[in-house]
Parts: C-alpha cells; structure tokens; sequence
C-alpha cells in the first residue's frame, strides 16, 4: 500500500522523489560514517595501546573502554570553544565545517560493501557514478582546502607552518596518486569504481605492485598520519593548523582525520584489493560480500595503524623530495606498465 | 708527559713576577694567583703553548673579610695532557673588575654573565654583559656576595629598580668601573636582554621572516628554556637562547648548609645524575678533608654510579627518539620499561628510585644488599639484549637514518671550542672522558673503553650513548666480581664537618659529561663557595650556533640529541 504510493509518487514527480530519497540516504551515510569513524578512534587507541606495551582506554565502559569516546565527545562538546581575537572570524569558524563536509563529498561516492540478492551483487553505494573515481580523486584533494583554512585564518605562527606545510605536501603527493588511480582505471576499463572493483579477477595490488605501494604511500601523506603527519608535529609546531582550535571546533577537525582515515583505506581496498569480492561463503551467502569487505578492511585499518607506531616522522623536504622525485617517476613507469598489461589483456 | 710542575715552570719563566703564587695541588691540579692585569696574556700562552684548550668554566667567590672578590679560571686540555690550571684573580670588592676571556675562549660568555649577574664583577671586554639566570629586575641585588641579605629586602621587581635607580644605576645596568673610565672605553648603555618585540624589530629582514618560541612553553621542551628560531619559511636562520627559567640558587643554598646537609641539595642539581652530583660534591669534601674512601666503598660507587649512567642513557635515547618519532612514543615507552629494572636495582642499595642522597664523605651510607650480585647481572644481561635490538631497531631504520644523520654535525674542532663534553664531544671523535682524563674512584683499575664516533652528527651522539650502555654493564660486571669486603665507611670522619681552610675542585664524568664540584672552605662547617660546573650548561650554550640554517624539524633532532636537562643549567 506505502510502497505503491511511494512508487506511483516517483513516477509523478522523480525529481523531488530523488531528492528526498538522496537526502536520507545521505543522512544514513552520515550517521554510519560517524559511528564507524568513532569505533576507529577506539580500535586505534586500543590497537596502538598494544602496540607500546600498555592499556589503552580501560576504564569508561568496562575493561575495553568502549565508552571512553562517549566521555571524550561529551567533553569536547561541552567545552568553551574559543576564537582567538586576532583570528579571521569567518574563515575560522568556517573552517571545520569545510573540512569534514569535503570529506563526506568522497563518501558519497564510494561503495561500502555489496549484498547477494537473488544471485545478483547490488553493491551499497549512493551515488553509482561512472567517473566515481576520479570524483573521489578530486574531491580527496579539495579536502586540504579546510586544514589550510584553519591554519591560515587562526593568526598563528605554528597553525600557519601547519597548513603551509599541508598544501606542499598535498601538491606533491596528490600527482603520483592521480596517476596511479589512472593506471588502475586503466586496467579496469572504467573509473567507476564499483566497476573497478568487479574488474579484479586478479587483485590490482598483485596487477600492479608499484601503483599499490605508491599509492598506499600517497594515502598516508593524504590521510596526514605518520610518518607524514607533519602539517601537525607536536615536536616542533604544537599541534599545526588546529592549535587555536578547541571544543567542538576541534572535535570535528579531529574527528574529520579519522573519518578520512577510514574512507581512505576503503579506497584502498576497492581500488587494489578486490573490495568485496572473494569466494562466496555457503551458508551466509547473502552477507559474504560483506564479510570479505570488511576482513579486508580491518586488515587495511591495524597495518595503517602499525605503521603510526612504528615509524618516526619525515621532515617536511624529505616529504616532498620522496614526492617529486621517486614517487612521480616510478608512478610513470606503473602507468606504462598498466597500458601496456591492459592492452595485452584486453 | 707534561706534568703541573712542567706548567708551572714554564709560567715562571714566560712571566716572570705575575705569578703571585702557586702550588701544585695532588691530582695534577695546579693552582696559581695571577696579577690581574695578565690573566688574558697567561692565558693565551697556556692556550697556545701548552694546549689547554679547554676552558672549563670560572668561579667567583666573595672573601669579604679580606675585602676581595676571587674569580678563578679553570683550564684543562683536551687529552694533550691531564693537568687542570686553576688560576686565580683577585679584585676589590668596591668597583670589582676582571678581564674577560671571551676573546681567547668562545665558551667563557656564560660563566662570565653568570658571574657578573650573581656577583656584580665586571668581565672587561666581555660582549654581552646581561641578565642571564636572573631575572633583568634583580640585576643589581648580587645575590652571590656574603652581604647580601635575602630577598625580604626587595622582593618586588618595583623596589629593586626604585633601588638601583637611587644608588645610580639606570635601570637594568651597572655603572663604568673607574678602569673603564680611565682607558676611556665607558659603554653608554650595557645590553640588556632584548624583549621579543625588541628582538622582532632587530632582526627581522624580509617579508617572509618570523620568530618562533620553541619553549618556555613548548610540546617539546622537557625543561622550561627559551629558544626563539627566527625562520624564513621552514630554514632557521638564527636561534637565541634563554636559560634560568627554573633557577634555584642550589650553590646559595649550599653555602647556607652544612656539608652534610648539602648533599640532598646536590641531588636536585639533575634528577637523572643525582649519583653523579653527589659523588662529585662527596670527592671534591673528601679532597678537601683529605680522606679517601676504601676501596668496598669505591666499589659500591662505581657500581651505582654505572647502573645509573645506564639508565640516564636510556632515557635520553628514548626522549630523543619520541622527539623524531611524533607522540607515538613507541621508543620511549619500550625503553622506559626496561629502566624500571635498572632502577629497582639501585633502589634496593639506596632505598630511592630518583634522589638517591648515598654517597657520603669518606663511604657509601648502605652496603650492598644481599642477592645484589645475581639481580644486577640478570638485569645487565636484559639491558644488553635490550640495547642491541633497540640498535637495531633504530638505528638501521631508513627514516631514522634520514632525521639522524647528517644532521647538527659537530666537527672535532667546533665540538672543543664550543665546549662541550661527554657523549655529544665523543661523537665528534674526541675520546676525552674524565673516567680515562683524570681518574677518580678505581676507574684507573678498571678496563673498558672510551666510546667514539667520527661523524659528530645526531645518529653519532646516540650510537655512543648506545655503545656506553654495554661498557657500563661491562664495568660493573667487573666491579661485581673484584669487589673485596670490608668496611664501607672511612675510619675517623667527624659527626660535624669542618674541613681545613682551602679549596678542592673535583671533576667526574657525568652521565652527560664533565661534571665537577668547586668547594672553598674557611675552616667552619659550612663551605663558603660551592660551584657546580656542570655539563648541560656548556651544551646549552652551544645550541645557538648549531641551529643556524637548519630546518625546523632538525631543531628538536639536535637539541635532544644533545640529552639536556635544564634543572642541571638553572641550578
């Protein structure tokens, strides 16, 4: 009875019905991508507490802490957030807002999983575009916009180094990633990137080695975490571009890392480990997707994770030397080494 | 081999009626009052004739009963020979002025500030006479000079200028000594310490230029010092330090103890080295007191003083590798585990983890504990399994490599005239530790190496600290099996201390490197003089130089690889 409604109204009117249909699909996207980026922040102080020999969070929410992120949201949305009077007002409160909406732009477009029904794979996506991935690309680069905003707009020496420091890194590394996204499109004939994924009959890590370290390298620098998270060394500017920045304020700059975090290494599994796809588990055929999906993913989450533990930070000339003058070149020769496979294959 | 008689008769000789007078003290010391007039002259000759080429600091002492300030310069060579000249100055207590060596020793800039500001000498020639420990209000106060009746008096900044502005001075600044007014070289106006606009103006050239606080308040100083970086994008131009944001007056305090209660104040001087302070404080009354401790006694401070040096050396290694590896303090974490052991070893000889106050005039206060021996081995053999994965770990990772070498390098050269000493000067390929210069305890009996390194850069000053970690368990290991029995204490030491008048310098290898202990004594119980000369002061003064052209990342790569602890600088 709804449902016919519902279909008869899309007919009538399809585009205030997929405007409406958008819209809460993106406030699901919204709440999952939250929920999950606050379970990263947990599984990482956990994962990271093992990592260095001692506990983590273990006291607010029994012996795992599971409640210590509600505690820390709490505080930090109760905490005076402050302006500092030499800031540049707009730009400064703007400036988180930017940056975790860029962010949400690359969820929008990029599958999370796929579900078996009736033997058909419908993967869960909002918006399937054909060029997704370069979407992704794209929307993966504006994201420094925000940071820069921060840094530049809070009147502060070390946020000013932070964002500086950010855009350099970002150009250099944006380029090679660019490039290595083209080869995989390349090899997969498309640059949908629910295509990309179908496309894996073989893993595109094992395709193209040199595009999966390039590229895993890039994500790092993209993600800003160690070893090249100097947009905020604490050792030598404080805390970079956000340390005017406090309460609420900060909460979403912080938190918008993790949310990016997250989606990167989603990228990452789709564009090189197959994403979904494995062999189909008998009895839960219907999730098996999903599992895949996720296993991959976690595995992708704690080897991003070890690497912040164990490795010590790039200096920035270090950064952008490792950017123009190794990665570009050897993302070339992947691009060659794509065109050429892919033609043979194809 | 040059002996202090050698240098004596060689001064005699070379002036002929400057030599006031002189003795040749035990330990290859060599004491001698200089007619102030020739003290740059005498040394420049020792500088250059006879390689003393290492000015170890000055000491100023108030003899207010004869009416006279002494300041004695120290000079020692840098592994040319094993004597330390100690030559004194005299000079009026009314109008006190001495003759700068700055322009023969680059690193006599801060000992002479310090001296000026505590004492009121004026330093002739000196470059920079201004605050440098005190606070710009209380220059003027002289908190060093036996009339000096405590801050009750003017314990406002208001009422010290109000002071000062009476007697004459203008504010911040002393007036001409009549020397100066008769040689015609009166400064208009003495440098004061600039303030940060001040020093933006000064030295701000370009539109792309700015001035950075890495500190007092800063993520990455683990003491309170300022370090201002005036950078053009991600390049340090230039660095300007600031010291004394902690000072305690610990060499006041200890003229106003008696000998024994100084030792606890000795401890504060550096939590990491409070063995080392005391041994040092303890040497320098027993050569005064002329008693030796026996040889268990010895023992049980070598052994002590190893087992802490192992666990200096793993903290500074850890807090140095958090400094290049971020927040994520894996290192520091993995490394301050394994110090928990070494601790838990000296703590059950000395009952205290941090402030170990042990080390007594003539002894030691406990004997070993038993099953000392099978603890402390089973520990050694941990920390050296430890130590050899760390430099595995650490030292052959490639981004480590990359922030560590090559950078804040330190030739042999620059590494002397700087002044600095132990771990930083040995990776400069200088083997000059006062363990092998200028034995003290049974060092002399026992067998390992001076650890050194060519390169002189950051990864080089870890390595050493690294490789002195296995020399110390080697040391101990020794000790543990050379160790006789008996008595722990001297025989005949008084309940209350009053050691013959005179004075004792005693110098120790510090954890960080030279440390020495400069005791005057005028016969009561309580020491007119105490000076610390310690090893981060000399670090820190040569920081500045070291950061110039730098990148910023590079500034908190070699300030912590130079492993300093400001508590010891602002003592």
């Amino acid at each position: 009875m709804v449902l016919s409604a519902i279909t008869e109204f899309a007919a009538q009117e399809p585009k205030i019905y997929g405007l409406v249909i958008g819209l809460i699909a993106a406030a699901i996207l919204a709440a999952v991508i939250n929920v999950v980026a606050m379970l990263l922040v947990w599984l990482e102080r956990k994962v990271m507490g093992d990592f260095q020999s001692r506990y983590g969070p273990n006291r607010v929410g029994g012996r795992w802490g599971v409640l210590q992120l509600g505690a820390d949201a709490i505080k930090l949305f109760t905490k005076e957030d402050i302006i500092p009077r030499g800031a540049d007002k707009p730009v400064y409160v703007w400036a988180p807002i930017v940056a975790v909406a860029t962010t949400m732009l690359v969820a929008g477009a990029l599958p999370f999983g796929a579900l078996i029904i009736d033997g058909r794979e419908i993967p869960l996506v909002v918006a399937n575009m054909d060029i997704s991935a370069f979407y992704i690309e794209a929307a993966l680069s504006i994201m420094a916009i925000g940071a820069f905003m921060a840094g530049w707009s809070s009147n502060n020496k070390y946020s000013m180094l932070g964002a500086f420091r950010g855009i350099a890194r970002m150009i250099a590394y944006e380029v090679p990633m660019g490039i290595c996204v083209i080869s995989v499109a390349i090899m997969a004939h498309s640059l949908n990137v629910v295509e990309i994924v179908e496309a894996q009959s073989v893993w595109f890590a094992f395709a193209q080695p040199i595009g999966f370290v390039i590229f895993a390298i890039a994500l790092i620098t993209d993600l800003g975490r160690m070893p090249f998270d100097q947009t905020e060394a604490e050792e030598e500017i404080i805390a970079g571009y956000n340390t005017e920045y406090s309460g609420i304020r900060f909460g979403l700059l912080y938190f918008q890392e993790y949310i990016v975090f997250l989606l990167g290494s989603i990228l990452l599994v789709h564009l090189y480990l197959g994403g979904w796809k494995g062999p189909v588990i008998p009895v839960i055929s219907f999730i098996s997707p999903m599992i895949w999906f996720f296993m991959k993913l976690v595995i992708v989450l704690v080897a991003l994770i070890w690497i912040r533990v164990s490795l010590p930070r790039f200096r920035i000339d270090q950064v952008t030397d490792l950017g123009w003058k190794i990665l570009l070149p050897l993302s070339m020769v992947n691009l060659v080494w794509a065109v050429v496979v892919g033609m043979y294959f194809a | 081999m040059t002996t202090a008689n050698d240098v004596l008769a060689a001064l005699q000789s070379a002036f002929p009626g400057v030599i006031e007078e002189a003795k040749v003290g035990p330990e290859r010391q060599l004491w001698a009052t200089i007619k102030p007039d020739r003290i740059v002259d005498v040394c420049k000759y020792l500088r250059d004739n006879h390689s003393f080429d290492h000015y170890t600091g000055a000491v100023g002492v108030d003899k207010i009963d004869e009416g006279l300030f002494e300041v004695t310069e120290m000079l020692a060579s840098h592994g040319a020979h094993q004597v330390v000249a100690l030559l004194k100055v005299k000079t009026k207590r009314d109008g006190p002025s001495v003759k700068s060596l700055t322009g023969l020793f680059w690193n006599a800039n801060w000992y002479e500030r310090e001296i000026w500001e505590m004492l009121g000498i004026n330093f002739e020639g000196h470059p920079e006479l201004y605050p440098l420990l005190l606070p710009d209000e209380l220059v003027g106060v002289w908190p060093w000079r036996k009339d000096f009746k405590g801050y009750p008096d003017y314990n406002t900044a208001e009422r010290a200028i109000e002071r000062l502005t009476a007697e004459g001075y203008t504010e911040y600044s002393i007036p001409p000594t009549e020397a100066e007014v008769k040689a015609g070289t009166v400064q208009k106006e003495r440098p004061k310490y600039p303030t940060f606009r001040e020093r933006e103006e000064m030295e701000i050239k370009g539109e792309s230029e700015m001035i950075l606080h890495m500190g007092p308040q800063h993520a990455v100083v683990p003491g309170p010092f300022l370090l201002d970086i005036l950078v053009d994008g991600e390049r340090v131009k230039k660095a300007f330090l600031d010291v004394g944001y902690i000072h305690k007056g610990i060499e006041k305090i200890l003229e106003n103890r008696t000998y024994m209660q100084g030792i606890p104040i000795t401890d504060r001087l550096c939590y990491m080295a409070s063995l080392t302070n005391n041994e040092a404080y303890c040497g320098a009354v027993e050569r005064l007191l002329g008693i030796e401790a026996p040889e268990r006694a010895q023992y049980i401070r070598i052994i002590l003083e190893e087992l802490s040096r192992i666990q200096s050396h793993l903290l500074g290694t850890a807090e140095f590798l958090t400094l290049i590896a971020s927040a994520v303090y894996s290192p520091f974490l993995y490394m301050i585990i394994d110090r928990e052991d070494v601790l838990t070893c000296i703590e059950s000889v000395t009952g205290a983890r941090i402030n170990h106050s042990f080390v007594r005039f003539g002894g030691v206060r406990n004997d070993l504990p038993d099953g000392f021996k099978d603890m402390t081995l089973d520990t050694l053999k941990m920390i050296r399994e430890k130590t050899e994965e760390y430099k595995e770990l650490f030292l052959s990772d490639s981004i480590y490599r990359k922030r560590m070498e090559g950078v804040g390098v330190l030739s042999p050269h620059d590494a002397r005239r700087l002044g600095v000493s132990g771990p930083p000067l040995r990776a400069s390929d200088t083997p000059y530790d006062m363990r092998r210069e200028d034995p003290y305890l049974l060092y002399k009996d026992l067998d390992f190496d001076v650890i050194t390194r060519k390169e002189g850069d950051s990864k080089a000053r870890v390595e050493v600290r690294l490789d002195e970690i296995f020399e110390s368990c080697y040391i101990i290991e020794q000790c543990l099996d050379q160790i006789p029995s008996g008595p722990i204490m001297a025989e005949g030491i008084p309940k209350k201390i009053k050691p013959e008048p005179g004075e004792a310098y005693y110098r120790v290898e510090d954890h960080r490197g030279e440390m020495g202990f400069f005791v005057v004594s005028d016969g009561s119980d309580k020491p007119v003089k105490v000076k610390a000369r310690g090893p981060v002061y000399a670090y820190m003064q040569a920081l500045p130089p070291l950061l110039e052209g730098v990148y910023i990342a590079d500034v908190v790569a070699i300030a912590g690889s130079m492993d300093a602890c400001t508590s010891e600088v602002d003592r």
